[in-house]
């Protein structure tokens, strides 16, 4: 009688578990590049009672900057100490309809404008908004490789395949003192990151935080500006301007 | 065991024969908030005439995909909302006959021109675009007419992971409607038929004091 030799599985097991170590410790890899430029190296002032409002801007045809990217900069800001961010959604709805993307000032020279109306002056000063942010920018996917696909049926389903793709992060935020009725400084973070989703049977996805390490970024270089001890957080990748 | 299989095959049929059929369609009812409009108002009671092709206003697409997005009462909400601030007094009125009879200054009937929409897939951008064009044909309290203004209002909003086409083009109709909001609040005056007609009011007011004197 011809004796079979048993099918060795455990190898092929044991390879598919490797790549999926590697794959997993070389993917979702995230890159982050900080540039800011400071008007002046003091912190700055923020009295009691006196707030910061983060703003996406919204006025470009084919992106907008995310509502939830702001509030995820808010989040960060908002220490609930001496920093109190007001929400994005609550600021447009108190100033409808002058900060909406038709109206809001690009430009310093046109708030300045804008501050001389008493309406909008008297509701800045009781709320005492102090500086307003400006992030403008957006996350996109660069590229996308791959395919998987899915099948269901009545005895189950599943999927097969690998797909990858790109996302780049490019925001820009700067702040505007009201007071001073100046610029105070600028903030901009470019992050890229690789995304990986493997469907053997269930798809396993490796996911890359693209636009939340440019939050983080961004919020931890942004608390710098207006806290002092925030400033120990600053990632090792950036860089600064004179 | 043969008829658990036929239920099980009949149950499957018809999931997939209900997804075919509901899956190229979108139904869309807009269901956006409107924020008070921090504006001076004008010194004068307006009534805004909304007839029910306006109240329940319906928009329906048949190109490449059906849409159907109702409007009706979020632009009538909007439209209640910034008409009461943009003016010291506001009246809604069924007809433009009882505008006499409200002792209005001015009534203003706007109508739905246009909606155009905008996929991602028509124009490869990441964006749900929504264009809203407004006709507004505003008459003095002897209804003549004034004004006839035409007025456009644009909202967008991203595509976003896990988000369904229907609250996209929620979002971005709402952004549309807010966009018109804008354009009353601060277009409105700018008109130039009813820049005059607040010019020769403004000039009668002194005469209308002095003739009371």
């Amino acid at each position: 009688m011809k004796k079979y030799r048993p099918l060795r599985i455990y190898p092929v097991f044991s390879s598919c578990f490797v790549a999926l170590t590697l794959l997993s410790l070389t993917a979702c890899s995230t890159s982050t590049v900080i540039d800011e430029y400071r008007v002046t190296n003091t912190h700055l002032n923020i009295n009691d009672g006196e707030r910061v409002v983060i703003m996406g801007r919204r006025h470009a045809g084919e992106y907008e900057t995310e509502p939830e990217f702001i509030e995820c900069i808010g989040n960060k800001l908002d220490t609930g100490g001496k920093l109190s961010v007001m929400p994005e959604q609550k600021f447009l709805d108190i100033f409808y309809p002058w900060f909406e993307p038709r109206m809001a000032p690009l430009k310093l020279k046109r708030m300045s404008r804008m501050l001389e109306k008493p309406l909008i002056a008297d509701k800045i000063k009781a709320l005492g908004i102090r500086y307003i942010v400006w992030v403008d920018g957006n996350t996109e996917t660069t590229e996308k490789n791959g395919s998987f696909s899915c099948a269901i049926g009545i005895g189950g389903g599943g999927c097969f395949g690998f797909a990858s793709w790109d996302k780049a992060a490019t925001y820009e935020a700067i702040i505007w003192d009201l007071k001073k009725m100046d610029e105070q400084g600028r903030v901009k973070v470019e992050t890229k990151g690789s995304s990986y989703l493997l469907a053997v049977g269930a798809p396993i996805p490796f996911i890359a935080k693209v636009q939340g390490h440019a939050c983080e970024g961004i919020g931890d270089r942004l608390k710098g500006f207006f806290l002092q001890d925030a400033t120990n957080d600053q990632p090792p990748e950036s860089k600064e301007q004179p | 065991m043969k008829t658990t299989f036929t239920k099980k095959a009949t149950g499957l049929t018809l999931i997939i024969v209900s997804l075919l059929l509901t899956g190229c369609s979108t139904n869309v009812t807009v269901t956006g908030d409107y924020p008070s409009a921090l504006i001076q108002p004008l010194p004068y009671h307006v009534g805004l005439v909304l007839d029910e092709s306006f109240t329940n206003y319906t928009f329906e697409s048949k190109q490449e995909q059906d849409v159907t997005m109702t409007l009706g009462k979020s632009q009538t909400q909007l439209f209640d909302q910034i008409f009461s601030d943009m003016f010291v007094n506001s009246s809604t009125l069924e007809t433009i006959a009882k505008a006499t009879a409200s002792k209005v200054d001015l009534v203003i009937v706007p109508h739905v021109e246009e909606v155009q929409l905008a996929m991602p897939f028509e124009t490869r951008l990441n964006v749900f675009e929504v264009w809203v064009k407004y006709n507004l044909q505003v008459f003095n309290s002897e209804g003549e007419p004034v004004a006839d203004w035409l007025m456009s209002a644009y909202g967008k909003t991203q595509t976003r992971f896990l988000k369904s086409e229907e609250e996209a083009l929620d979002q971005a109709t709402t952004a549309a409607l807010r966009d018109a909001g804008v354009r009353l609040a601060i277009g409105f005056k700018r008109v130039p038929e009813i820049r005059d007609w607040i010019e020769q009011r403004e000039k009668q007011k002194p005469l209308a004091q002095s003739g009371d004197q």
